[in-house]
C-alpha cells in the first residue's frame, strides 16, 4: 500500500505553483518533501489532505483515488508549524475528540506516549510550544490515520525541543507502522528524519532518493557522513586533539533513535575513522562523504 | 466604588424610564410582530452570515472579489442601494404592506454587517484552526468545535441584527405601509402624542427585547458547552 501522486498541477492566479508533480510514498516510510519557500510543497500537502483542490493530476492511496473525498474521510491527519489545539477544550479533550470511540483511556494513553501524562485536564494555554506540538501530535495519532502529514512541525521549536520531537515522531511512526510525509525547507532535517527525500523546485520534482544517495548526488544537500547507516551532518562533527597530539573526531550528533556520542580517530591525514564507541567495530572501514565526492578508506 | 460608578454611567440614559410607571404590557399585534421580526431576522442573519463567511474563508472563486467588494466596501452603500432598489421591486411585486416585504428589507439592511462580523471572527480564530476541524466528521465538527468557537459571534450577530431591526422605524413604516405595526412604529406615534405611560411601555420593550435575547443566547450557549463537555467525556 502506498500514496501515489501523479502529475499534480495547481495554478494560483498567473503562477504555476505545482507543474506536474509525481512521487510516491511507501507504507511505513517517512518521506520528506524538501524545497525553498514558494516551491509548492505546502500546497502539495494540502492537496493530499483534501484542504485544496488540484487543477489536474491524481492522488491515490492503494490505487484508490483520494480526489473528491472529503478531508475527514481520507484517514489522514496533519501536524502544522504551530500547535493547532482547540482553545475551548482541555488538552485531553482535544485528543479525546479525535479518538474514533471517544475513549478516555485511549486519550490518556496517547498523552502518555507523547510524554504528556497527567496533563489531560490542563488548559491549552498552559502548554509550552513543545508541549503543544506534542499534544497536537497525540491528537493526530489518536485519529488512527493511515497517513500523517507533517507541515514543518519543527520550525518554531528551539534546537532541544526540535530534536526531542524529531525523535518522538520517528519512534512513534516506526512503532505504529504509520506512513508520514514531512514538508520542510530544512534539508538537514529532512536527511536526518526521513527514509526518502524528494526535492521540489519551482513546482516540479528535481530529484528523489534516500538521504545517503542524495548526499552523494546533490551537493546542495550539504556534507553528511554516513556511519553504520546513520547520517551525521558534518557541521556537527568536531575535531580535537588527544594529549598525544593525535587528531580525534567527535560525533556529538544524534542518531535517529537517541543521542550517541561517538569518538572516531583520524589517522595519518586519511579519512580513516576508527570508532571508540561500542556500536562501531574497530578497524572497520567507513565512508566519509564530502561535497566533492566520496572518500573511501 | 468602581462598580457603583459603572452602574450609574450605565443606567443614566434610562433615568427617564424609572421616573414614572409604564402602562401594563398588552400583548398585541405590534408586540407580536416585533418579536417575530427579531427572532426570524436574528436567526436568518446568524445562518446566512456564518454560511457566507465560511464560503469567503474557504472558497476560491472568481466571484469572490465581487462578493467581498459588495459586502465590505463601504457597508452603507450596498445596504442603501439594495434597500431603495428593493423598495421599487417590492412595490412592483405587490409586497409592500406585507410581513414578507418588511422582513426582506430588514434582512437586506442587517446582513452585510452580520457577514462582516462573522468573517472577522473567523479570520481572527484563523483558517488553520478551522481546517483542523475539517479532519473531524461533520456532526462532531459542528457539535464540539464550530458552535463553541463561534458562540460569541452568534451572540453578537443576533444582538446587532436585533438592535438594527428595532431601530429601523422608517424602513418598517415605508415597506410596511402602516399595515405591519411594530413596537417601533407605535413608539413614534406615542412620542408625538402626550401618552407618557404608553411611551414608557414601548421603550421598556425596546430595551428588554435585545437584553433578553442576548442573555438568553448566552444561557443557551452555556448549557450547550456543559452538555458538549459531558458528552465528550
Amino acid at each position: 500500500m502506498s500514496l501515489k501522486v501523479t502529475n499534480i498541477r495547481k495554478r494560483f492566479k498567473q503562477r504555476d505553483v505545482l507543474a506536474g508533480v509525481d512521487f510516491s510514498v511507501s507504507e511505513g516510510e517517512i518521506h520528506a518533501l524538501v524545497g525553498v519557500s514558494g516551491s509548492g510543497k505546502t500546497t502539495m500537502l494540502r492537496i493530499i489532505a483534501g484542504l485544496e483542490t488540484a487543477d489536474a493530476g491524481t492522488v491515490t492511496w492503494n490505487d484508490i483515488s483520494l480526489l473528491g473525498v472529503p478531508a475527514h474521510e481520507r484517514k489522514i491527519t496533519m501536524l502544522s508549524q504551530t500547535p493547532l489545539l482547540f482553545p475551548h477544550l482541555t488538552v485531553g479533550e482535544n485528543v479525546l475528540l479525535a479518538t474514533p470511540d471517544r475513549s478516555k483511556a485511549d486519550a490518556e494513553q496517547w498523552l502518555r506516549r507523547v510524554r504528556l501524562e497527567g496533563r489531560f485536564d490542563a488548559e491549552v494555554h498552559e502548554l509550552s510550544g513543545g508541549e503543544g506540538q506534542r499534544a497536537s501530535f497525540a491528537r493526530a495519532l489518536a485519529a488512527s490515520p493511515r497517513l500523517i502529514l507533517l507541515d514543518e512541525p519543527f520550525t518554531n521549536l528551539d534546537p532541544v525541543l526540535k530534536y526531542e520531537l524529531q525523535q518522538l515522531i520517528r519512534e512513534l511512526v516506526a512503532d505504529l507502522g504509520l506512513t508520514a510525509l514531512l514538508v520542510t525547507h530544512d534539508r538537514e532535517e529532512a536527511m536526518l528524519v526521513a527514509d526518502r527525500v524528494t526535492l521540489l523546485e519551482n513546482g516540479a520534482v528535481r530529484t528523489t532518493g534516500t538521504p545517503t544517495a542524495l548526499s552523494a548526488k546533490e551537493p546542495t544537500f550539504g556534507d553528511f557522513i554516513e556511519l553504520d547507516g546513520v547520517l551525521y551532518p558534518l557541521t556537527r562533527i568536531e575535531v580535537s586533539r588527544e594529549p598525544t597530539g593525535e587528531p580525534v573526531v567527535l560525533v556529538r550528533e544524534l542518531t535517529r533513535f537517541g543521542v550517541r556520542l561517538g569518538e572516531y580517530r583520524r589517522l595519518s591525514g586519511e579519512y580513516v575513522i576508527l570508532p571508540c564507541d561500542a556500536s562501531f567495530e574497530v578497524g572497520r572501514e567507513y565512508q566519509l562523504r564530502k561535497k566533492q565526492g566520496v572518500v573511501e578508506c | 466604588m468602581k462598580r457603583i460608578l459603572f452602574l450609574i454611567v450605565l443606567l443614566l440614559p434610562f433615568i427617564g424610564l424609572f421616573s414614572s410607571m409604564p402602562a401594563p404590557l398588552v400583548f398585541d399585534e405590534a408586540v407580536a410582530n416585533t418579536i417575530v421580526h427579531v427572532f426570524v431576522l436574528a436567526g436568518l442573519n446568524v445562518w446566512l452570515a456564518l454560511g457566507t463567511a465560511w464560503w469567503l474563508l474557504f472558497t476560491e472563486s472568481r466571484w469572490r472579489p465581487f462578493v467581498e467588494w459588495f459586502l465590505f466596501l463601504p457597508l452603507f452603500v450596498p445596504a442603501l442601494a439594495s434597500t431603495f432598489g428593493m423598495y421599487v421591486a417590492l412595490v412592483r411585486f405587490g409586497l409592500v404592506g406585507t410581513q414578507f416585504g418588511v422582513l426582506t428589507v430588514l434582512l437586506a439592511v442587517t446582513l452585510p454587517y452580520s457577514i462582516r462580523i462573522a468573517y472577522n471572527a473567523m479570520y481572527v480564530i484563523g483558517r488553520p484552526l478551522f481546517e483542523q476541524a475539517l479532519f473531524l466528521p461533520p456532526v462532531r465538527r459542528v457539535q464540539f468545535v464550530l458552535v463553541p468557537l463561534l458562540t460569541e459571534t452568534v451572540r453578537t450577530i443576533a444582538l446587532m441584527s436585533t438592535v438594527v431591526v428595532l431601530g429601523q422605524f422608517v424602513l418598517v413604516q415605508l415597506i410596511g405601509a402602516g399595515l405591519v405595526p411594530t413596537v417601533t412604529t407605535r413608539l413614534y406615534h406615542v412620542y408625538a402624542g402626550n401618552d407618557v405611560s404608553l411611551a414608557l411601555q414601548n421603550t421598556w420593550l425596546l430595551v428588554l427585547i435585545p437584553a433578553l435575547l442576548y442573555g438568553g443566547i448566552g444561557y443557551l450557549m452555556r448549557i450547550w458547552m456543559k452538555v458538549m463537555k459531558g458528552r465528550l467525556r
